[in-house]
């Protein structure tokens, strides 16, 4: 039986990161992204902070199964009418906290924060359309959508509160 | 635990192991209930401190045991069963359940932020966070393990816990250090931890299968496979690199035996070092002896822990230096 070949790492030219920091400026107002981005397949970017340049990481996956590098960082979204946007991850919010300074939803209380924690969109109208970084006093939890009357939830299920708990 | 839910011939290695009656009636008696309910903060998203202050104010009893390790907090309180790992902060990767005998290991090797580190058996992920944590998300990990069920636990804390260093690989441990050492030798390692498949016997509190799962013949070809693991990992050791060599199992076969075989075959390349862990902890030197073999003495740098000396899990340490 033929054995499944997992698809090839792509990593990010200086042009195409440029590219994904830009659109962070653009939405949440980062200036600067350190380490290397990756994808694989689908639009999930990953942010790679180690040492290793590109040549070591393609060397490895040359001669080793690799099944990830990095952490899920981002994801490209496909907007209707053709543009992209960045969809940051839990992690994502938590790794370029110190720069994001616009396009935040500050999370009014405790009882909010955990409806958002355990995956419920929010009927809140922010008078906002797009990505917004979802905040909670310090905690940085990840990315909605707003919408005309809501903001959708994209916290993964493993990562939701499953009974109140905060 | 009663002695009579214990399978005879494990009872019988445990006296001998102990050598002492009293200390046998402790180890027993520490098996009745479970180890102190530990977590280590994860220092790449939040500090000691403020982890601490979070869990106080949620009515956590916190207690720090070790006073240059912060990060390490035993939760006193009474918590409801799974309530450690369904709160926000464990949600948010603020911090990672792991029992206090499995940190020891990591804290051995003395880890740098700018090392490259290879954890050859890493899933779950615990002692691989604690790497990536004491590194700072610098330096490179290659994180690997054979499961592909396992890798996707490891995946997933290494994803809760902000981990942007680690390279995930998949394949079986000693087939992934000849691969390296033929394909690509100019790939040495600063660190390497060989935290190797044991028969488990010092997690009898933590998980009651590995009574019933124990077994001599099982201990006796994971013994070969660990020696096999740490031949090849050693060959893949910078000079002057770490490698930690830990199970948790008492077994010393899968202990002293490995780390007898580890000195005797690379004589004159590898140092064994003390392992450099908390002084508040209680250990045992490794054992000279096993089943009329005599190990080469230098074994009794190994640690040994007993759940009953610390109201841990028992865990086996052993550390070493490349020469040249």
């Amino acid at each position: 039986m033929k054995k499944l070949q997992l698809p090839l790492l792509k990593i990010f030219n200086e042009k195409e990161k440029q590219f994904i920091v830009e659109k962070l400026n653009k939405q949440f107002g980062v200036e600067e992204l350190k380490g290397m981005l990756l994808k694989r397949g689908m639009d999930r970017i990953f942010l790679f902070s180690g040492s290793f340049n590109e040549k070591q990481i393609k060397k490895i996956e040359s001669i080793l199964p690799v099944e990830r590098v990095g952490v899920y960082f981002a994801k490209l979204v496909k907007e209707k009418d053709g543009t992209e946007s960045i969809r940051l991850s839990i992690e994502g919010t938590q790794i370029l906290k110190d720069q994001i300074k616009k396009n935040i939803f500050e999370i009014p209380d405790s009882k909010t924060a955990e409806a958002w924690m355990k995956g419920r969109e929010l009927n809140i109208s922010t008078g906002k359309k797009g990505f917004l970084v979802m905040k909670y006093k310090d905690d940085f939890l990840g990315t909605g959508k707003a919408s005309e009357e809501k903001i959708t939830n994209f916290i993964p299920k493993s990562r939701r509160l499953k009974e109140s708990s905060i | 635990m009663a002695e009579d839910s214990l399978k005879p011939l494990f009872v019988e290695r445990m006296k001998l192991i102990l050598n002492d009656e009293n200390d046998f009636k402790n180890y027993l008696k520490s098996l009745e209930k479970p180890p102190a309910k530990s977590i280590r903060c994860n220092t790449l998203k939040i500090s000691p401190s403020e982890l601490k202050k979070r869990l106080l104010e949620k009515g956590w009893k916190i207690r720090q045991p070790f006073k240059k390790h912060p990060e390490i907090m035993i939760i006193e309180s009474e918590l409801q069963p799974g309530e450690l790992g369904r709160s926000m902060e464990h949600l948010l990767g603020y911090y990672y359940i792991q029992e206090i005998a499995s940190m020891l290991p990591v804290i051995s090797l003395g880890i740098k932020s700018g090392d490259v580190v290879l954890d050859l058996c890493s899933a779950p992920g615990s002692k691989t966070t604690q790497i990536a944590a004491n590194m700072k998300n610098k330096g490179t990990i290659i994180a690997n393990d054979v499961s592909v069920s396992r890798i996707k636990i490891l995946a997933s804390n290494l994803e809760r816990c902000g981990v942007a260093n680690a390279i995930i690989t998949r394949k079986d441990g000693v087939a992934l250090c000849k691969n390296i050492k033929k394909q690509f030798p100019e790939l040495l390692f600063d660190k390497i931890l060989v935290d190797a498949p044991c028969s488990g016997e010092g997690t009898l509190r933590s998980s009651q299968k590995t009574k019933f799962m124990w077994n001599i013949k099982t201990v006796k070809s994971l013994s070969k496979l660990q020696k096999m693991m740490f031949a090849a990992a050693f060959e893949l050791l910078k000079p002057e690199g770490i490698i930690v060599y830990s199970t948790c199992t008492h077994a010393p076969e899968e202990n002293e035996e490995v780390v007898d075989f580890a000195l005797r075959n690379f004589e004159g390349k590898i140092k064994i070092e003390k392992p450099n862990l908390p002084s508040e902890m209680k250990f045992k030197e490794g054992l000279k002896e096993w089943n009329g073999k005599k190990y080469v003495e230098d074994v009794k740098y190994c640690c040994r822990i007993y759940p009953h000396d610390n109201d841990t899990d028992g865990f086996f340490i052993s550390r070493f230096r490349r020469l040249k």
